[in-house]
């Protein structure tokens, strides 16, 4: 196994998607070559002790460079948000498991808020390895609305863009013709995962939950991320690490 | 790797005094990733209970001031599952095996280390935390009072030859009282110290931050106090500590083992920089060649004003 390593990495872009999220990129060529769709980054954030985790949103593998999303909800975030290009960062990854998409003829994509970064590393990949792919994204409104691209179908609460309401009204307008090679991956705030698993259980479609945890280590060794997933065990659930084992997690494993 | 690092505690020959801090390593594997075990003086094991703990429930780490607040709650698989799965990798790893033990009782602490003497050709030492601030009983509720820490030692030292190091809390008014107290009951060495209790406010839900409301800090800013307590405890104690508390570079091994201490557990630092034992044992290696001494005539040698 190689030895995995801490990178010391430079912002080679940067660019505000909308007022409180911006888009960086980081050249890394060893973390471009090798990050799979739901994976993360963890990255120093200034004068702020602990790293802080980005789920990957893109890897340019011919230049090197990977990409992460960055909404501002706290120090850490806002300090990240500030760098300015050419700012050398430490960073560990790739790190967690990732989406498995083996045995899957047709993905459907699902997210919302920082959720559709990862959606965007997956709907590349999986577009590039000529899958059918069907993407999903929901928004508070027309203002919030990020990496939208054509053939997207486009939820906001408000209405003011795309189908009014969740993700579920927009998975409703899906037709799926072969559910037992269909899977479905949602990247998004927990009700939002919640509110799709179980609509994918009445489908009797497999669906992959990336969960969201407040992180330490990011590498399985501070066991602060946990995520309750079932167990045959007397308590009827386990502690598992979301930075190790997840942080995706087959939907039904999860005690929600 | 050069023989100016070597330490002993005790009876307990170390090649280097860095130690990985329980509850900042697991059991080591995931470390293993990233450089060679080897290197490390110890590893003291994730705290283990006799039945597995499934830990705190909800939000268990929040950042502070240069460190951290953690709830884990001492989740483990159990000491059971830990001498079939994770003793044997501690023992190959070469690094000396340090396993931390915890309980929610007298009972429990006496039935960990009787099933842990069994297997004491794997083991170093024995850990014994009175110091978790995480858990309702045990750890911390025996290690503030003087005469439990006591008791328990002596209980303890009656089932077995490993060396005993007890790891302190400095949640206590006096931690020499503490200190000496495991080493009346019989401990070989005292770890000084384990999380400063603390709390953290969300000022917009005025609710704590920790789902447990209150978490252990650690990191670099708690440094200063687990140094006080080491230089108050040297010069009264007849056995040897091992430091802990903030330690991030080369400079802070140092610092602890001038103030008094035999080996110095790393941790929290870790979290954020995993390999950063191998740059704290390269820059010891250097630091002892550049001013030709073995780190071990470091210990105890400050010079109070």
């Amino acid at each position: 196994m190689d030895q995995k390593k801490e990178y010391r990495i430079k912002l080679v872009s940067k660019e505000f998607l909308i007022n409180d999220t911006c888009y960086l990129g980081f050249e890394c060529p060893e973390i471009a070559r090798v990050s799979r769709p739901g994976q993360f980054v963890n990255i120093s954030a200034g004068t702020v002790f602990l790293k802080r985790p980005f789920g990957i949103a893109s890897v340019d593998k011919d230049n090197g460079i990977f990409y992460i999303g960055v909404k501002v909800v706290g120090k850490g975030t806002s300090e990240i948000s500030e760098f300015e290009l050419g700012s050398m960062v430490d960073c560990l990854g790739p790190l967690g498991n990732g989406f498995d998409f083996e045995g899957y003829e047709n993905i459907i994509l699902t997210g919302g808020g920082t959720g559709v970064f990862p959606i965007n590393f997956a709907y590349e990949t999986l577009t590039a390895a000529g899958k059918n792919v069907t993407v999903c994204e929901g928004f508070r409104n027309a203002e919030q609305v990020i990496l939208n691209k054509e053939g997207y179908i486009l939820t906001t609460d408000s209405g003011d863009m795309g189908i009014k309401g969740t993700v579920i009204a927009g998975l409703d307008a899906i037709y799926i013709s072969e559910p037992s090679k269909t899977l479905i991956c949602c990247v998004g705030p927990i009700p939002m995962m919640k509110a799709v698993s179980s609509w994918a259980a009445d489908k009797g479609l497999k669906c992959l939950v990336s969960m969201e945890q407040r992180m330490g280590c990011g590498v399985g060794i501070c066991l602060c991320c946990t995520v309750k997933v079932k167990d045959e065990g007397p308590d009827g659930f386990k502690n598992v690490r979301c930075c190790k084992e997840g942080p995706v997690f087959d939907s039904k494993e999860v005690v929600w | 790797m050069s023989t100016s690092l070597n330490v002993n505690v005790g009876s307990v020959n170390l090649k280097s005094p860095l130690i990985l801090a329980s509850g900042t390593c697991n059991f080591g594997r995931e470390l293993a990733e990233y450089y060679d075990l080897n290197i490390l003086g110890g590893i003291s094991s994730k705290g283990l209970t006799i039945k597995p703990r499934a830990g705190n429930p909800g939000v268990r780490v929040a950042e502070c001031a240069s460190g951290m607040l953690n709830s884990v709650g001492l989740q483990n698989p159990g000491v059971d599952y830990f001498i079939e799965n994770d003793l044997d990798f501690m023992k190959d790893s070469g690094a000396s095996v340090i396993v931390n033990v915890a309980g929610h009782s007298y009972e429990d602490y006496i039935a960990m280390v009787n099933k842990l003497d069994q297997y004491s050709d794997k083991i170093d030492a024995l850990e014994i935390n009175l110091s978790c601030p995480n858990v309702k009983e045990g750890c911390m509720t025996i290690g503030s009072d003087p005469v439990a820490i006591m008791f328990i030692t002596s209980e303890l030292r009656k089932l077995t030859k490993l060396p005993l190091w007890i790891k302190l809390t400095p949640n206590v008014t006096d931690i020499k009282a503490t200190a000496l107290a495991a080493q009346e009951g019989g401990a070989d060495a005292v770890v000084l110290i384990n999380t400063l209790m603390g709390m953290r406010i969300d000022i917009r839900t005025r609710r704590p931050v920790l789902t447990n409301n209150t978490g252990g800090y650690s990191g670099p800013a708690v440094k200063p106090v687990a140094i006080r307590m080491v230089a108050e405890c040297s010069p009264i104690l007849d056995i040897p500590i091992v430091g802990c508390g903030g330690v991030a570079d080369y400079k802070d091994v140092i610092e602890f083992m001038i103030a008094g201490a035999s080996a110095v557990e790393v941790g929290t630092a870790c979290l954020v920089h995993p390999a950063l034992p191998v740059k704290i044992t390269e820059d010891l290696e250097k630091y002892c060649a550049d001013i030709k001494l073995n780190l071990k005539d470091l210990t105890g040698t400050l010079q109070r004003w």
